[in-house]
Formats: structure tokens, C-alpha cells, sequence
């Protein structure tokens, strides 16, 4: 009787861990109600995104805090009458307005959720579009442009089906809602399942010996985490894998940049007929392109030095490149503080030189 | 869904005592049919349109067959046959034969270009269509009877511990075992979850520790020293060794818990001490599928000594193609096929009793050999592994870096060791006193973990 009963719960628990892992409102849902500070709470790590992925909290040489905001505000003095719009990814989450100079108000995009807006005639509207490197190749490659906005009211509908709005902006279409049976087949179910059944604030003891157990013996970080030649820095595996179309060493042709400028020429032009004054352009190297150069693959010059690119580039490559400061984080994907500040500084440093529009 | 993943376990996990929960066998038949539907579809969700289209086309050849009489009995095992290698040629070798159809043109000095097709290859498709022809080519031959029950013959071909990367099971075996209810076994239960859990060991212990040695050579190819090189090419044999029959083990032992037995893939094809018995010994179920349904109808060796080579060669080219369109495979098969003429020309049986220093000899030489063989099998295309070859006998120095600290290389020398060890000396997987089983799990479940390398790698021998 026991061992029926164990049977029927052992079932209805592993069909709720599918279905729970599948749906995305569920995913959502729990990880919104976990609260960290508790056992059951989900393993939450400051010292950068890499050492959580590879649980190496142990290794002090990884772990450095990175403060938010407090940025050196550019001084400006003059009438502010620029509406910045940013589409960007984790690299520039948390601006604020007074990071930047002579705006009147900034709107920022998570790529993910797409880009709409409605402009105002009367400023001048400027757009930075800011990428990853790692997600310069896929994104910007096999890109198309669409004249619709994601519509939450329609999506029944196909896309090619839905009218076009006056606010019409850009999205990508990888990022379209799913409306296919392959939305019953989450690809994310492994992640999703590994978050719901192991990721406990109690169970990380487990993991941490793990990874202990291959830093210590064997010299490497685990999972998608890999330590660099000089064993100061973590990288994230696709950036560094020659065979990942983000990584810094994967083997890209003239074609191949050639592509990624005829697309983000496209991109220019549609925005520009859209009515912004200005759309720059900026990539922002993967960890490993600046801190172990030797046998990268140059894409980040080849776009920005093709000379039928259109687009204004905010050049921060060559910045990194050039100078002996560090501007990543040794247990992260993003740059430090310095590093951003950098970026910010040369952005304002555009926006306030900037003669195009109104 | 692969099964060195989470979603298998638990979906495993789900199916398998749901399965013991039913009391009839249509209602587990069922069970297994939505389940194999689910495992299918995890990976291309459209995909299972094919797979169904073939097995309805199958279904209804093998009832005809059985039916009919003369020509028109034979002209519905060619329907069959069209159907699954129609699906084979459209699939995986349409674009390799446009490919090359361009090539040629070019080669000529006039360019031929025609529309390649931008599909992914369905996962599994050279093992599920050899399976459902199998069973046709059975029923034709009158060895099995056309299978009335459309659950259980589509079962037969989905069945998902075996769908996508075999073994590539016979009718004979399988349908009975399909149509009779079997009570709950504990013996077989134990068996059939040790010899999962030496498969995942297999798997993400061995196969995926050696990948990270095999990739750097691979991919380092021209700043490694010779010894590298040669070194990263004898770790491939063990990592597709183990990845392979990893698999075929965690097949075979989730089959095993639900009472259902299906055949050897495996048996320790790294000591044998000649080709052709190295292909007694690897991926039997292919093997044996050429043999008897391509090498005996071509006439086997009953037409004469050179008719009997020639049948060789041609069962090792088609068994290249099945791997892959890809001229390395090609290759690959090609060179098997000669090796086993060549090495077999004129000699007759050996009975002379060999000391162990010889038969040792012998088993390393074949080692090497197939060892070389595989590079063909690994590489890009046949430039890169002439390079890879040409570069090991070049006794050149370089970076002797292969990927892993040098800790690593020797723990992975001792797994390998172990894993000789384990499969000549202790090759069962029963376990008789439920104290030693549970052990034996914890441990097993431990080692996976700690020294398992997830990286959420596909098994290899799912891109055929």
C-alpha cells in the first residue's frame, strides 16, 4: 500500500516538475515567490555572474563586487532637448538620465522586449543601439526587419498577417511570440528543471564541492565557465569556443562582416526614415577579446572599418584595446565600473558633439 | 531530450511507473507510444509527421505483403523500401548530392547550381528507417508475420529507449515481447538501472571528459606536437567508444526495467585483434542489419572469391554513407572495407594456439589501426584528416597542451583503465543482494556527479 502510494506521488511530482519547468508564466511565477534569504530561497551570487554559473565563490581571486551607478555625471550647461532611445542588452541595464548630457528624457529597451516608440517631432530623437559581441554574429546576421510591433492583443494571429502601426518599431524574429506546438517543448526545460529541483540555498554546499573538487584537482571551472590562460579571469564558455558563433576565436570572413554591415545598414535606414536624427552603433567586446587577445578574430574592426557601414559607431573596442587598464570584471561577462564609465564617457562625448537633426 | 539529462531522468522516472501502475498491455502500450511521441518530439516537434508517414506506409506494406503473393507481394516491399530510403535520400543526402553535383559541374568548367535544402537532419532517421525495413523485408522473407495491431508495430519503431540511436532491433525480437503483459520484476529492475547508470559513467564521466582532449586536438591541429596529436586521436576512440556505447547501455538497461530485452550492441570491440572481428564486436545491430539484409542477397561469399571482396567493399561503402553524407565517412567505410580484404586475402584459418604476448600484439596493432581509421570518421572533411595524419607522422614538437591539466590526463588514463577492466572482467550488470545494488547506485550516482562533465553534449551517434 506504501509503495502504491509512493509510486502515485513520485508521478504527479515528476508531471508537475515537467509541466511547472515547460511553461514560462510558471517559471516566472516561482522564481518571482522564492525569497532568497531563506533555505528554499534560490542561490543568488554577488561576486559576478561567471563564479555563480560555476559556483567558485571559493576562489577569492574571482570575487569582486561591482558597485551600481555613482557615475561621473557629464557637466552640461546648455538646453536640453535630446530624447536619447537605447536598445540594449545586460551591458547598459540601469542607466538613468543624468548618466548622459543634454537629454531631455531617455528611454531604454531591453532587447529582449523589443523596441517601441512613438517620437516627438519637435526634440531630436537619437537611437544607440548597444550589442554584446557575442551576440553580434546571430543577431545581426540572420536579423529581418519587421514593421509591426509585438502586439499582446493579436498574437493569435500570424505576424505576417498583423497591420502596421504607426508606432511601428523593430523587433527580432527569433524573439516573436511562439505560437506552435514547439512552445510545448520549452528548450530551456533543463535549466528550468535544474532551477526548480535543485536550485535551493541548501544545496549549494553540493555544488561548491564540486566545483572545488575541479578547481583544486583538475584546474577548471565547471559547467559553461572556463578559467583563462592566465587563470586571473573567468570567461563564459561560448565566448572563448572556437566552434560558438559568439566566441572571440570562432574563424569569421570578410563575407561574414559584410552581412552584419549590410544589415545594420538597413537597420539605419529604416530608423532614419522612421524620423530619429541619429542611430549609433556600438559593440562591446567579450571579456576574452580584450584580456587574452592572441587568436582573436578580428570581427569588431571588420565591422566598424568597413567603410560601407553608415551607422556612427561608439568605438570602445579600440579604447580597451589601447589602453593597460582593466575594464572587466575577473569573475563576470561584463565590464567594471571603469569600464562603463569609459563607455559612457565616450557615448556623452558623441551625444555632445553630435550636429545631425534638430 | 538526450539522456544525460535532467528532463530524461525524470520523464524516466514518470513513464516507467506509470508503466507498472497499468494491468494490461494494451493500456502500456498506449503509455509507451505517448511517451516515445513526447521523447520524439522534444526534439524537432514537426518531425514526427515523417516518422508517422513512414510507419502507416510500413504498416500497411507488411499486412499486403503477408497478403499478396508473386509480384505484387514484392512490389509493396519496394513501396516500403522507397518510402524509407526516399526519406533517407531527401533528409541527409539530397544537399551532399547537389554538393557535389556543383562540384563536378565546376570541375568541367560550367556551373550547375541547384536549390539546397534548409532543413535540419531528423534526429535518429538512419536508425529508425533501418528498423522499420527490418520488419518489411521480415515479413517478405515470411520470417515474421505482418504485425495486425497498428499501437504495437508503430511502438516497434518508436519504442524511445532505442529510437534514435538503436540498437536497430529485428521484428522477431521485439513485437513478441511488446504484445505480452509482464509482471513487475525487482531482479530486472536492478539490473536494468546498473547498467544505466554504467552507461551515464559512460557518458559524462568518460565520453565528455575525453571531448574536452579531443576538441583541443582537433581544433588545434597544426600548433600541437605529434604526440598530442596522436594522443588526442587514440582519446576519440574511447570518447565515441564510450559515448556510443554509453548510449547503447542506457538503452538497453530502460528497456531492461520495464521486462523488455533488447539485443547486444557491444562487446568489447577495442580487443579484438582483427578488422572484420572488430566489426563481430562494434555496433552489432548495424552489422548484422548489412549482413543480412545487403551482404547475403548481394550473394554473400557464395559466388566466387572475387564476387565475395567486392560484396565486402560494397557493405563498408554503404555503411560509410549511412553514417553521414560526407565524404569522410565515405572514406572511412571504404578503408575498413579494403583493410578487411586485404588482411584476409588468402589465409585461411588460424589454429595454431597464440602465447599472450602475440594475441596482446595483435589487439594493439588492430588498435592502432582503427585508431587511424577514425580520424577519417572525426574529421571535417578528408583534408583535414590527411593533415592530422600527416602531422603525427611528422614527429614534430610543439605545444603538448591537450586540453585538460595533467591531472586530468592521468585520471583519465585510469577511467579508461577501469573501464577496460570493468567490461573484460566483470561484464554483468546483475547485482543479486539488494544491499549491494543499493551500493552500487549510490556510488555510481556519486561518481557521475562529482566527476561527470556536463556540458549538456550530445551523443555522438545521434547525427545519423
Amino acid at each position: 500500500m506504501f509503495k502504491k502510494i509512493a509510486r502515485d506521488i513520485l508521478i504527479a511530482f515528476g508531471l508537475m516538475a515537467l509541466t511547472l519547468s515547460t511553461s514560462r508564466t510558471a517559471m516566472k511565477y516561482t522564481s518571482d515567490k522564492r525569497d532568497n534569504n531563506y533555505w528554499w530561497g534560490t542561490y543568488q551570487c554577488l561576486n559576478g555572474d561567471l563564479v555563480s554559473m560555476s559556483y567558485l565563490d571559493i576562489v577569492s581571486r574571482f570575487n569582486q563586487p561591482n558597485p551600481r551607478g555613482g557615475f561621473k555625471h557629464p557637466s552640461f550647461n546648455g538646453q536640453r532637448k535630446m530624447v536619447l532611445y537605447m536598445d540594449g542588452d545586460s551591458f547598459t541595464w540601469h542607466l538613468c538620465d543624468s548618466d548622459f548630457a543634454g537629454l531631455e528624457s531617455f528611454c531604454y529597451f531591453q532587447r529582449n522586449h523589443g523596441l517601441k516608440y512613438h517620437l516627438d517631432t519637435t526634440k531630436k530623437n537619437v537611437l544607440v543601439i548597444e550589442v554584446s559581441e557575442r551576440y553580434l554574429q546571430s543577431y545581426f546576421t540572420g536579423f529581418q526587419m519587421f514593421n509591426e510591433v509585438i502586439d499582446t492583443t493579436i498574437k493569435a494571429k500570424k505576424i505576417s498577417t498583423l497591420p502596421v502601426r504607426a508606432d511601428a518599431g523593430i523587433c527580432y524574429s527569433s524573439m516573436l511570440p511562439s505560437i506552435s506546438v514547439n512552445s510545448l517543448f520549452n528548450k530551456n526545460i533543463n535549466q528550468n528543471l535544474q532551477f526548480n529541483l535543485f536550485n535551493y540555498n541548501f544545496m549549494m554546499p553540493m555544488f561548491e564541492s564540486k566545483a572545488a573538487l575541479n578547481y583544486y584537482f583538475f584546474n577548471r571551472a565547471s559547467g559553461d565557465v572556463v578559467i583563462s590562460d592566465d587563470r586571473k579571469f573567468l570567461f563564459l564558455k561560448e565566448t572563448i569556443s572556437k566552434t560558438d558563433i559568439g566566441s572571440s576565436y570562432h574563424p569569421v570572413s570578410p563575407a561574414d562582416a559584410s552581412t552584419i554591415v549590410d544589415v545594420l545598414n538597413g537597420i539605419y535606414d529604416h530608423y532614419k526614415a522612421a524620423g530619429f536624427a541619429e542611430v549609433y552603433f556600438s559593440v562591446i567586446p567579450n571579456s576574452a577579446t580584450i584580456m587574452q587577445p592572441d587568436g582573436y578574430n578580428n570581427l569588431i574592426p571588420m565591422v566598424q572599418n568597413n567603410p560601407r557601414l553608415r551607422m556612427k559607431i561608439i568605438d570602445i573596442y579600440t579604447t580597451f584595446k589601447h589602453s593597460k587598464e582593466i575594464y572587466y570584471l575577473p569573475g563576470d561577462t561584463h565590464w567594471n565600473h571603469k569600464g562603463k564609465q569609459l563607455w559612457l564617457d565616450l557615448l556623452n562625448k558623441h551625444l555632445l558633439t553630435d550636429t545631425s537633426g534638430r | 531530450m538526450t539522456f544525460n539529462s535532467l528532463q530524461f531522468l525524470v520523464f524516466f522516472m514518470v513513464v516507467t511507473l506509470w508503466f507498472f501502475r497499468i494491468k494490461n498491455q494494451k493500456g502500456r502500450v498506449l503509455l509507451l507510444l505517448i511517451a516515445s511521441c513526447y521523447f520524439y518530439m522534444s526534439f524537432i516537434p514537426e518531425y514526427i509527421l515523417i516518422l508517422g508517414g513512414t510507419i502507416i506506409i510500413d504498416y500497411i506494406a507488411g499486412l499486403l505483403i503477408e497478403k499478396n503473393e508473386g509480384s505484387a507481394r514484392r512490389a509493396w516491399l519496394v513501396v516500403s523500401l522507397i518510402a524509407n530510403i526516399g526519406v533517407l535520400a531527401v533528409f541527409k543526402y539530397y544537399n551532399f548530392f547537389i554538393d557535389n553535383i556543383h562540384a563536378g559541374s565546376l570541375f568541367f568548367g560550367k556551373s550547375v547550381t541547384l536549390p539546397m535544402l534548409k532543413i535540419a537532419l531528423p534526429i535518429g532517421l538512419s536508425f529508425h528507417t533501418f528498423q522499420a525495413m527490418s520488419y518489411t523485408i521480415e515479413v517478405y522473407r515470411k520470417n515474421q508475420k505482418a504485425e495486425k495491431n497498428f499501437g504495437t508495430y508503430a511502438l516497434y519503431v518508436m519504442f524511445y529507449p532505442q529510437l534514435v540511436a538503436g540498437p536497430i532491433e529485428r521484428p522477431q525480437n521485439v513485437l513478441p515481447q511488446l504484445k505480452e503483459f509482464r509482471a513487475y520484476d525487482w531482479d530486472n529492475v536492478k539490473e536494468g538501472t546498473s547498467r544505466m547508470l554504467w552507461g551515464f559513467f559512460k557518458k559524462v564521466v568518460i565520453a565528455d571528459r575525453l571531448a574536452m582532449i579531443v576538441e583541443r586536438t582537433y581544433g588545434h591541429t597544426h600548433e600541437s606536437s605529434s604526440l598530442a596529436l596522436f594522443a588526442g586521436a587514440v582519446f576519440y576512440s574511447f570518447q565515441i567508444y564510450c559515448d556510443f556505447s554509453g548510449y547503447s547501455d542506457i538503452a538497453i538497461g530502460a528497456a531492461k526495467v520495464m521486462n523488455i530485452k533488447l539485443m547486444e550492441n557491444f562487446n568489447q570491440p577495442y580487443l579484438s585483434h582483427t578488422i572484420s572481428n572488430f566489426w563481430s564486436r562494434w555496433h552489432i545491430s548495424l552489422s548484422s542489419w548489412f549482413r543480412d539484409y545487403l551482404y547475403i542477397p548481394l550473394g554473400g561469399n557464395r559466388r566466387g572469391a572475387f564476387r565475395s571482396k567486392l560484396n565486402i567493399l560494397i557493405v563498408f561503402l554503404v555503411s560509410g554513407l549511412w553514417h553521414g553524407a560526407n565524404w569522410t565517412f565515405l572514406a572511412w567505410g571504404l578503408m575498413h572495407g579494403l583493410l578487411v580484404i586485404l588482411l584476409t586475402w588468402g589465409k585461411k584459418q588460424d589454429t595454431k594456439k597464440k602465447t599472450d604476448l602475440t594475441v596482446l600484439a595483435r589487439i594493439l596493432f588492430n588498435f592502432v589501426l582503427i585508431t587511424f581509421l577514425w580520424i577519417f570518421f572525426r574529421s571535417e572533411n578528408i583534408g583535414v584528416a590527411i593533415t592530422y595524419i600527416r602531422e603525427i607522422f611528422a614527429f614534430h614538437g610543439g605545444s603538448n597542451y591537450i586540453g585538460v591539466s595533467r591531472t586530468e590526463l592521468v585520471f583519465s588514463a585510469i577511467i579508461i583503465g577501469i573501464l577496460l577492466a570493468r567490461e573484460k572482467y566483470r561484464p554483468a550488470h546483475t547485482i543479486k543482494s539488494d544491499a549491494g545494488f543499493y551500493c552500487y547506485a549510490g556510488a555510481m550516482i556519486l561518481a557521475c556527479y562529482y566527476l561527470g562533465v556536463f556540458s549538456e553534449n550530445q551523443f555522438i551517434y545521434f547525427q545519423f
